[in-house]
């Protein structure tokens, strides 16, 4: 009976891998995250005429990937020798971040990576006045107040570290392309809330965030996989003994 | 890693500076003023051909958009945004006739730099045959694209 098991038991051993690996986890906390930009109260010192604040909620889905909701109000205006323009509005986006840091690197406290996003633009806009000279004289009029929507799309390469417990700064790099301004083929918007010049297909711009994050979950994540040697054959009572796994 | 955090308050610094200087307008290179192009072309043969001489005001203006102008084509009408037509008293080869244009106007924002231009669209026209056969409508859009607007058949 004794032998019948033991040589159950090899048989157990052949079949499962030649080789049996061990693993190196580590403890991965998951967070949430909400933080706000300080460029745009920051750009609003130096220029009164325009205003952007936005913040953001992320949630870690893995050590790797999180979902990120982005929204903000900007408030823009511009005056030259021949226009008067403003324009207003919310802006939101949408998308992820992934982390090219390791998880036994980042730990959830770094970030290193590139984040993608879909963004949206409802402003109004009115230009209260606006002039030409031509042969016949000065041409004065305004342009009444309409809304419009724009579409944008964002990568946001950049950085993040957390400074104290739960306290992080970072930054990112947004290149932006744009999809639609608005405002028809005549009066596409100068400004477009969340993306900038309206007059352009692709702008750049810069966020720096301080956030707060609050742990919601701890996953195990496999960080590396470390190969042992195959264990030697031996007696019936040697492989009691020295199969590692079995106790 | 935190560096790096700590490096990037001294990059928005140079952004805003960068920021501040690029406030001052950018130089505007683009055409504002929407005119109508005309062509002109001999009635005879139908040919694309540049009157000898052509003179053109508005009506009741003292200054001259062409005056006496050798080879002109095509000529470049200003309409009056401040009006719903504009009146042009043209002298083809020394031969005066008037022609009028009823048109509606509205604003096109050519660039953040330059600003905003007064297209229109050419409703009807109206026009004196002395010198003048017919005149062509090919295009009622008057913007400022270089396309052509009207012949002028004399």
């Amino acid at each position: 009976m004794r032998r019948i098991f033991a040589y159950f038991i090899s048989l157990l051993l052949l079949l499962s891998a030649a080789e049996l690996v061990a693993q190196d986890t580590i403890l991965f906390p998951l967070k949430i995250r909400a933080g706000f930009d300080l460029v745009g109260p920051g750009m609003y010192i130096y220029d009164h005429d325009h205003l952007s604040m936005e913040g953001y909620l992320s949630y870690d889905k893995s050590e790797k990937i999180s979902f990120v909701l982005e929204g903000g109000y900007a408030d823009y205006r511009y005056t030259q020798y021949n226009y008067d323009y403003h324009t207003n509005g919310v802006f939101s986006r949408v998308g992820v971040d992934y982390n090219f840091l390791k998880p036994e690197i980042s730990k959830g406290k770094y970030w290193a990576g590139l984040g993608l996003r879909y963004g949206l633009s409802i402003y109004s806009s009115e230009t209260s006045m606006y002039e030409q000279e031509n042969y016949w004289g000065t041409f004065s009029s305004s342009i009444p107040k309409n809304s419009g929507t724009g579409h944008f799309l964002e990568a946001a390469p950049g950085f993040r570290t957390e400074l104290f417990r739960n306290l992080s700064l970072g930054w990112t790099l947004r290149l932006k392309f744009l999809i639609s301004g608005g405002g028809g083929k005549d009066l596409k918007p100068i400004y477009l809330p969340g993306f900038g010049n309206g007059g352009k297909i692709t702008t750049l711009g810069i966020n720096y965030y301080i956030s707060w994050s609050i742990p919601y979950k701890t996953k195990r994540v496999i960080t590396k996989p470390v190969v042992v040697e195959e264990p030697e054959e031996t007696d019936e009572e040697g492989i009691m003994q020295q199969a590692p796994g079995f106790r | 890693m935190k560096r790096l955090s700590y490096f990037f308050p001294a990059l928005i610094f140079i952004y805003y500076s960068l920021h501040l200087v690029s406030c001052t307008p950018a130089a505007c290179f683009e055409e504002t003023n929407a005119y109508l192009k005309a062509s002109f072309y001999i009635n005879s043969t139908k040919q694309k051909l540049a009157p000898d001489s052509v003179t053109l005001s508005g009506l009741g203006q003292t200054d001259k958009i062409y005056d006496k102008a050798t080879g002109l084509q095509p000529a470049l009408f200003p309409l009056n945004a401040s009006s719903a037509s504009s009146t042009f008293v043209i002298t083809i080869n020394g031969i005066n006739d008037t022609i009028e244009f009823h048109h509606s106007h509205f604003p096109h924002l050519i660039s953040k730099e330059c600003g905003y231009s007064v297209y229109h669209t050419i409703d009807m026209h109206a026009f004196s045959q002395n010198n003048i056969d017919t005149i062509l409508i090919i295009n009622r859009n008057i913007t400022t694209v270089n396309e052509e607007n009207i012949r002028i058949f004399y």
